[in-house]
C-alpha cells in the first residue's frame, strides 16, 4: 500500500464516514498527501471572523456547501476581498445561504493555466482518472482524457498528452511552459486516491499550473455510494 | 495445446438438437456440419438417423468425448442437457437465446455453474457459434443459399452481436475476401472477447482481427487482452453504443464527463488500440490490413490521373491528420524532365487523362523514398491505361515494401485491373475517401507497435 493510500485511510478513520466532505476537509487531506493548496481558514457557521485576520489580503470567501456542485451559482463565492470590512460583509452574506456549514476564507490564487484532475469509479474499468484543460475546454469542448488508476509516471504523461489542449501546457504563444513534474505528481496522487477503493469520486477543479508548481484551488470528494 | 483449441479447431463436434425438418435451425446446422472435416455426431432423442447419418439419442451415448458440442434447444432445457455432457464434451456453444439478454440471469448463472463444475468451457449463450472455412466448421443457422460464406483467408471476425457477424461475413464474401474464423460470443457468460483475443494472438493462421463490440463487462481484462493481441497483429475495434451515458448521478465534473464510451475510447487510444468509426471503415481497414503490413509514418504521396479525385483524397487526408508533404525540389526537377510539361508535378501528382501506364511507375519511383505510403488513383476510362498497370504497381510495391492502396473508377477495364491488383495484395477501394481511410490504418503515426 502506498503512502497516499495509508494517509487517506487514516484521514477517513479520524474523520468518520458521516456526511459529505467540505472543501476545507478535502484540502486538509490533499495537503497531507503532498499537494499545494491555498492557505485558508475555515469559519464554522455562527462563529465570528478573527480580528486581525491572520491571512494577507486580497482574500476569497467560499461557502462550505456539502454535496453542491457549483457554489458560485448559489452566490456562495466572493473574490478579491481587499480589507477586514469587506471580509466581515462577505462572511455575513454567505452565512445567509441556508445550507452553508461555514465559510472557507483563502488567499487568492495567482492565475496560471487551469486544469481539472478527477477520479471516479467507472462501471467497466473500475477506478479511473480524468485529466482536462480547465475552464472553457472542459465546459464547451469536453476535451478530457481518462485512464485506469493507479497510474505510474509514464501513464500520467500519456493521459495528459491525450488531450487536444495539452500543447497549451508547453508554452503557447509566448506563455511560459508549466511545470510538468508537479502536474504529473497531482495526477499520480489522484490516481492513487481513487485507486485505493476507499472513495467514490474526487474532483480537483481547477488546479492552477505555474512554471514552478501546481495549486489545487477547489476540491470535492465523495465516498463510495453505500 | 491451447485449451480453446476445442472451440477453434475441434476434432469432433456434436449437435444437440439436430433436426430433419427443413426450415428449422437444427436442420440448417446439421447440413452445415455434414461438411465438417472432423467427426460429427448429431443428437436427437426422437431420431435414429437423418439423411443417412446415424443420430444419437443423448450425448451420454457418444462414442467419445467431443471437443465441441453445439446446443440448439430452447433455453429452459439447456441446464439438463448440459448436465448430461459430464465427461462427454470439452466445450459447448450454446446457441439458444433466452438467458441474461432477456432478463433470465438466474438461468444463465445456472449454466455457468454447471460448465465450471463439469470442466466444460462455454461459448454464448445466445450466440451463433463458430465459422471456419479451413475446417469446414459452420454452426451458423442460416442456410448457405441465404448467406454466402467467405473463403479461406487470414482475417478473424470476432463479434459480440450475431447479426453483425453475419453482416461482416457476408460483406467479406461478396468482396471476394477470406477469413480464418468468424466467431460470435453473445452473452459471454464464460468465454469472452478477452479469451478469444488471447487465442487469436497466438494463432498463426490469423493475420488481422476485426472485432465488433457493444459492451465490455470487465474493462481491465479486455484492455489487457487487446494490448497483448495488438502487440502481435493488427486489431481493429468497432465499438457501438457510443451515446450510452455513464448513468451516474454525479455532482462532480469528473462523474458527469465520464460517459461510458468516452472512457472506453480514451483508454483504448492511450493503449495504442485502433478504433474505427463505422461498419464500412471496419471492412475497409480490415481489408488493407489483411494484405499489407502496417508501417511507421504519417506522410503519403498521391499519384492520380484525375485531378478532382486527388483533391477529394487530399481533403480526406486533412480530416484524419495525414500529411501530404510537397515534392522535394530535386524530385520535381527530375519529373519535369521525364513527364510531359502539362502534367501537374506536386502532391498529388496529376498525370492527367493523357497518362500512359508506365508513367504511374515513373512518378511512383521518383517519390519512393520521400513518403511512408502511397495512394494510386486511376480513372480507368482513359485510352492510355491497360491491365499492365497492375503489373507495374505490384512491381513498385515489391520494391518499396511500403503501404500502397488504390482507388479505381468504374470503367471498362476496372474489373480486370482490380482483380489483378487485389491478387498482388493491393487493396482497391470504390472511392478516394475510402482508399485514404484504408491507407490510414496501414500507417501507424509512429504509435502502435504492430509488425
Amino acid at each position: 500500500m502506498g503512502v497516499t493510500t495509508e494517509t487517506l485511510r487514516q484521514f477517513l478513520a479520524v474523520r468518520g464516514n458521516g456526511g459529505a466532505f467540505l472543501e476545507h476537509e478535502v484540502k486538509r487531506l490533499l495537503r497531507l498527501v503532498g499537494m499545494a493548496v491555498p492557505a485558508g481558514i475555515f469559519i464554522p457557521a455562527g462563529e465570528t471572523v478573527p480580528v486581525p485576520f491572520p491571512l494577507p489580503f486580497p482574500l476569497v470567501a467560499k461557502a462550505a456547501l456539502p454535496g453542491v456542485s457549483s457554489k458560485s451559482d448559489l452566490g456562495g463565492v466572493r473574490l478579491g476581498i481587499r480589507d477586514a470590512a469587506g471580509l466581515s460583509a462577505a462572511v455575513a452574506d454567505i452565512g445567509k445561504i441556508p445550507a452553508a456549514a461555514g465559510v472557507l476564507v483563502e488567499e487568492m490564487a495567482r492565475p496560471g493555466v487551469e486544469v481539472i484532475v478527477g477520479g471516479t469509479v467507472d462501471p467497466q474499468f473500475g477506478p479511473i482518472v480524468m485529466f482536462g484543460l480547465g475552464g472553457l475546454f472542459v465546459e464547451l469542448f469536453r476535451d478530457v482524457a481518462f485512464a485506469m488508476a493507479p497510474l505510474d509516471r509514464a501513464g500520467a504523461g500519456r493521459l495528459v498528452a491525450a488531450t487536444r489542449g495539452a500543447r497549451l501546457l508547453c508554452g503557447y504563444r509566448g506563455q511560459p511552459p508549466v511545470g510538468m513534474e508537479p502536474l504529473l505528481s497531482v495526477v499520480m496522487t489522484v490516481s492513487e486516491l481513487i485507486g485505493s477503493g476507499l472513495i467514490g469520486e474526487i474532483d480537483l477543479n481547477p488546479v492552477e499550473l505555474y512554471p514552478d508548481g501546481a495549486l489545487v484551488v477547489d476540491a470535492k470528494m465523495q465516498l463510495l455510494p453505500q | 495445446m491451447n485449451p480453446l483449441d476445442c472451440l477453434f479447431k475441434p476434432r469432433s463436434v456434436a449437435l444437440v438438437g439436430a433436426s430433419a425438418d427443413e426450415g428449422r435451425p437444427g436442420c440448417v446446422v446439421f447440413r452445415n456440419l455434414r461438411a465438417f472435416r472432423g467427426r460429427f455426431y448429431p443428437v436427437n432423442p426422437h431420431r435414429t438417423e437423418i439423411d443417412g447419418v446415424p443420430v444419437y439419442a443423448s450425448v451420454c451415448d457418444l462414442p467419445e468425448t467431443v471437443d465441441l458440442s453445439v446446443i440448439l434447444r430452447p433455453a429452459p432445457e439447456v441446464p439438463e442437457l448440459l448436465a448430461a455432457h459430464a465427461g462427454k464434451a470439452r466445450c459447448a456453444a450454446i446457441v439458444s437465446a433466452g438467458f441474461a439478454e432477456t432478463g433470465s440471469e438466474s438461468l444463465q448463472r445456472e449454466v455457468v455453474r454447471l460448465g465450471r463444475e463439469l470442466g466444460i468451457r462455454l461459448l454464448g449463450p445466445n450466440c451463433l457459434g463458430v465459422f471456419s472455412p479451413y475446417q469446414r466448421l459452420d454452426t451458423l443457422f442460416l442456410p448457405r443459399e441465404r448467406l454466402k460464406r467467405p473463403k479461406k483467408g487470414n482475417a478473424a471476425v470476432v463479434s459480440q452481436s450475431g447479426a453483425l457477424l453475419l453482416c461482416l461475413l457476408e460483406a467479406l464474401a461478396f468482396s471476394g475476401r477470406g477469413v480464418s474464423w468468424g466467431i460470435n460470443y453473445g452473452n459471454a457468460a464464460d468465454i469472452d472477447a478477452a479469451d478469444i483475443y488471447d487465442y487469436l494472438a497466438e494463432e498463426r493462421g490469423t493475420g488481422v482481427v476485426i472485432s465488433y463490440l457493444e459492451s465490455v463487462a470487465d474493462g481491465r481484462r479486455f484492455v489487457a487482452a487487446a494490448e497483448r493481441l495488438a502487440e502481435r497483429k493488427p486489431l481493429l475495434i468497432l465499438k457501438a453504443g457510443k451515446g450510452e451515458s455513464g448513468q451516474r448521478a454525479a455532482c462532480s465534473h469528473t462523474g458527469r464527463l465520464a460517459g461510458k464510451y468516452e472512457v472506453f475510447s480514451s483508454i483504448m487510444r492511450q493503449s495504442g488500440i485502433r478504433e474505427v468509426s463505422d461498419f464500412e471503415e471496419l471492412l475497409d481497414a480490415g481489408h488493407a490490413l489483411a494484405v499489407q503490413r502496417p508501417s511507421r509514418g504519417n506522410r503519403i504521396g498521391i499519384v492520380t490521373n484525375a485531378g478532382g479525385l486527388g483533391v477529394l483524397a487530399a481533403d480526406e487526408c486533412a480530416r484524419h491528420g495525414i500529411e501530404l508533404p510537397p515534392l522535394p525540389e530535386a524530385v520535381r526537377q527530375r519529373l519535369h524532365e521525364n513527364l510531359p510539361p502539362f502534367y501537374s508535378v506536386a502532391n498529388p501528382i496529376d498525370l492527367t487523362g493523357q497518362v500512359r501506364d508506365v508513367e504511374y511507375l515513373t512518378a511512383l519511383d521518383s517519390i519512393r523514398d520521400e513518403y511512408d505510403g502511397f495512394l494510386v488513383i486511376a480513372h480507368t476510362g482513359v485510352i492510355g491505361l491497360s491491365l499492365r498497370l497492375a503489373e507495374l504497381l505490384s512491381a513498385f510495391r515489391a520494391v518499396s515494401g511500403k503501404p500502397l492502396v488504390a482507388h479505381l473508377t468504374s470503367g471498362g477495364i476496372t474489373g480486370g485491373l482490380a482483380g489483378r491488383l487485389e491478387k498482388a495484395g493491393i487493396p482497391v477501394y470504390p472511392s478516394p475517401e475510402r482508399a485514404v481511410r484504408g491507407l490510414r490504418l496501414l500507417l501507424n503515426n509512429g504509435e502502435a507497435p504492430w509488425g
